[in-house]
């Protein structure tokens, strides 16, 4: 039996109390195995950000555990999480968090001193990460002076310099155009699998599915079953791709609210093939929600 | 971790160049204001106790009672002078007399120390001859360079003093302070404008080779009744005492003043700094920096800026002290070891102070929101 890096038990997290109170994560429990890569999905407000932030040990659940790397991480006193967050875990942010009077180099060796390594070693460290992650041409310059995709880079080595076994990113790639996006995705992949590194990315990012091992989806708090959303080609709205009818035409896939549509949209010319219930495959049609 | 904390501090700093150039220019001015001014101060000290300093005599001996120069009268029976000669260690002795009169001379006037000085004095006499004489005999006068350059008068003019008059012999240099000059006139002069009494003010001893000041004048207090003998450093030390005394109370109040100029800058810049950083301080806490550290880095950015403020403040003293120096003023500033001493440890204080503030506010960030976007930093 492989040792689990995260084991969520029946966590829930309320924040207020009584009438105004908000219970942001509801009963979650899950477990994440090393070099596994999880994504979680979810609608606006549906608690991705308090889930992930109870897991980098930055909000104490209401009720229910975690372990991390057999480490009871929401039981332990105050005192000791930084410690826990400096060594165990890398964060990854959507505005990348980068200390704006820090060098590149300096971003990353910061992290290391903070663990205690040595000023030297620390840069020794922290100049091999970046040279590995393409950007030994940028040690000395200023975040302000890097494009968002050597930001996101430079975050990543912070997030490995002090060798977690988890990795914690809140949508990693909201901030970066398609291209870059898919190549921080690669990295994250290879930070998993080449390292042993567990990984779990919060995001909106349909793409991100293509190198996640496990996909989940939160709503209202709770992991609900996997659905895709689809919008219908004939009246415009956003359905569960799961539970719809479809139809194959042109080589795609397209989901439809009602057989109505269905066969509103089958009445025009060059239909191929009709198939009919739910569909796993993903289409450029496919919208999230 | 003593390295990241200053590593982020110098780096907090050295982004902001106007704001960091900006405080430790007020720290600058406001620690200079009291540096200035005890250097002052310690400038009219030091004036005022040169005559004592450089009149050559290790013993100082005057009235009971009269333990330094400045406003006081001592008047000693002239039979003194033999009585104290006969005692072991002491070389030579010279009786003078000394009052604190105007000396005018054209246009100007001045207080000085006048002093009646017998022929071949051994001691009490002018230390530096600009021009002329060292030596004044009946009708002459000795007076300062710079007061008889202001005055309009050279070697052979006229001086009042002691209500007569007395013709220049000789300039001395070194002789003038912002508060007072010296003037050298014959003893029996004086002793015949004062109505001719057997009567000196102080006598002047130097001690054999071997012997020292403190024990020949404990020995002269023993044997001679109704003097009071100081060597010249407690004669000097009761003198600057006059001033430190009377400038006490302004001293306290301008370095008040400069404290709190000082401690409002200092507290000012570290915490905008600070809150103009909190959500970088906020992303530090969420890897996984302790509070401590990020203590740190605030107490090292004051005490950085202070420091440099200090040093700043100390070279514009210094520079004026120098400049003024090259001026005619009759002004000294001398920045003295206990005066750096003290203005150390206000910045020392100020330093903590100042970061009382942006401690409590780096302590009140919640880590969590990093994840936070868009939320005010
Ligand atoms: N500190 C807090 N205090 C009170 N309510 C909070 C707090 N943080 C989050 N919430 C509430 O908890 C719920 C879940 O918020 P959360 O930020 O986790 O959602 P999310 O899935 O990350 O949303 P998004 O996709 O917009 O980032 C929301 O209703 C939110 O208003
Ligand atoms: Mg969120």
């Amino acid at each position: 039996m492989t040792e689990l890096t995260l084991d969520v038990r029946d966590i829930s997290k309320r924040f207020g109390d009584g009438e105004t109170g908000v219970l942001a994560v509801r009963d979650v429990s899950l477990a994440i195995e090393p070099g596994e890569i999880v994504l979680i999905m979810g609608p606006s407000g549906s608690g991705k950000t308090t889930l992930l932030s109870m897991m980098g040990a930055l909000l104490r659940p209401t009720s229910g555990s975690i372990h991390l790397d057999g480490m009871p991480i929401s039981m332990m006193s105050e005192d000791r999480l930084p410690d826990i967050r400096l060594r165990q875990i890398g964060f990854i942010f959507q505005d990348f968090n980068l200390l704006s009077a820090l060098t590149t180099l300096e971003n990353v060796s910061v992290v290391a001193e903070l663990a205690g390594v040595k000023g030297r070693a620390a840069r020794g460290r922290a100049q091999a990460l970046l040279s590995d992650l393409g950007l030994g041409e940028r040690l000395d310059f200023l975040p302000e002076k890097l494009s968002g995709g050597e930001k996101q880079r430079v975050a990543i080595a912070r997030a490995l310099v002090n060798d977690p076994p988890l990795i914690l990113a809140d949508e990693p790639t909201a901030n970066l155009d398609s291209k870059i996006g898919h190549e921080i995705m690669r990295l994250l992949r290879a930070v998993a699998k080449q390292e042993g590194r567990s990984v779990v990315i919060v995001s909106h990012d349909e793409r991100i599915r293509d190198i996640a091992d496990r996909v989940l989806w939160l709503e209202d708090g709770a992991l609900r079953d996997i659905v895709t959303m689809a919008t219908d080609p004939v009246c415009g709205m956003a359905i569960e791709r799961e539970r719809a009818v479809s139809a194959a035409r042109d080589g795609e896939t397209w989901y439809f609210c009602s057989r109505g549509c269905r066969a509103e949209y089958l009445g025009g010319p060059t239909a191929e093939a009709v198939i009919e219930g739910p569909a796993g495959d993903r289409q450029a049609a496919d919208r999230e929600r | 971790m003593m390295g990241a904390g200053v590593l982020l501090a110098r780096r907090n700093l050295g982004r902001d160049r106007v704001r960091l150039a900006a405080s430790v220019g007020g720290i600058a001015l406001a620690l200079s204001l009291t540096l200035a001014l005890d250097a002052i101060y310690a400038g009219v000290a030091n004036q005022l106790t040169t005559y004592i300093e450089r009149s050559g005599a290790d013993v100082w001996v005057a009235q009971a009672g009269v333990r330094n120069l400045h406003m006081v009268a001592s008047a000693l029976p002239a039979s003194v002078v033999d009585a104290v000669r006969a005692i072991d260690g002491v070389a030579t002795i010279t009786p003078i007399l000394e009052a604190t009169d105007t000396i005018a001379a054209g246009e100007e006037r001045a207080v000085a120390y006048v002093i009646g000085l017998p022929a071949g004095a051994a001691a009490g006499g002018p230390w530096d001859i600009a021009e002329g004489s060292a030596q004044v005999g009946p009708g002459e006068i000795i007076v300062d360079r710079g007061f008889a350059r202001t005055a309009g008068v050279a070697l052979g003019g006229t001086v009042e003093v002691l209500g007569g008059q007395a013709r220049i012999v000789g300039l001395s240099s070194g002789t003038a302070s912002l508060v007072n000059t010296v003037a050298f006139v014959s003893f029996g002069d004086f002793r015949a404008m004062r109505g001719g009494a057997a009567v000196i003010s102080f006598a002047l001893v130097t001690v054999a080779p071997g012997a020292s000041a403190d024990g020949v004048a404990a020995a002269i207090e023993r044997r001679v009744p109704g003097v009071t003998a100081q060597s010249r450093a407690d004669f000097m030390a009761q003198e600057r005492r006059i001033v430190t005394d009377m400038s006490a109370d302004v001293i306290a109040i301008m370095s008040i003043v400069g404290f709190v100029v000082a401690l409002a800058v200092v507290a000012l810049t570290v915490y905008v700094a600070t809150l103009a950083r909190r959500r970088d301080y906020g992303v530090l806490k969420a890897l996984g920096a302790r509070n401590r550290v990020l203590y740190r880095v605030v107490l090292a950015q004051a005490a950085i800026s202070v420091a440099a403020g200090l040093a700043v403040g100390l070279g514009f003293t210094a520079s004026l002290s120098i400049l003024v120096g090259w001026t005619d003023l009759d002004l000294q500033l001398a920045i003295t070891a206990s005066s750096v001493e003290k203005v150390a440890v206000f910045a020392a204080v100020i330093a903590g102070l100042a970061a009382i503030l942006p401690i409590r506010q780096i302590g009140g960030v919640d880590p969590a929101i990093v994840f936070r976007r868009g939320a005010p930093a």
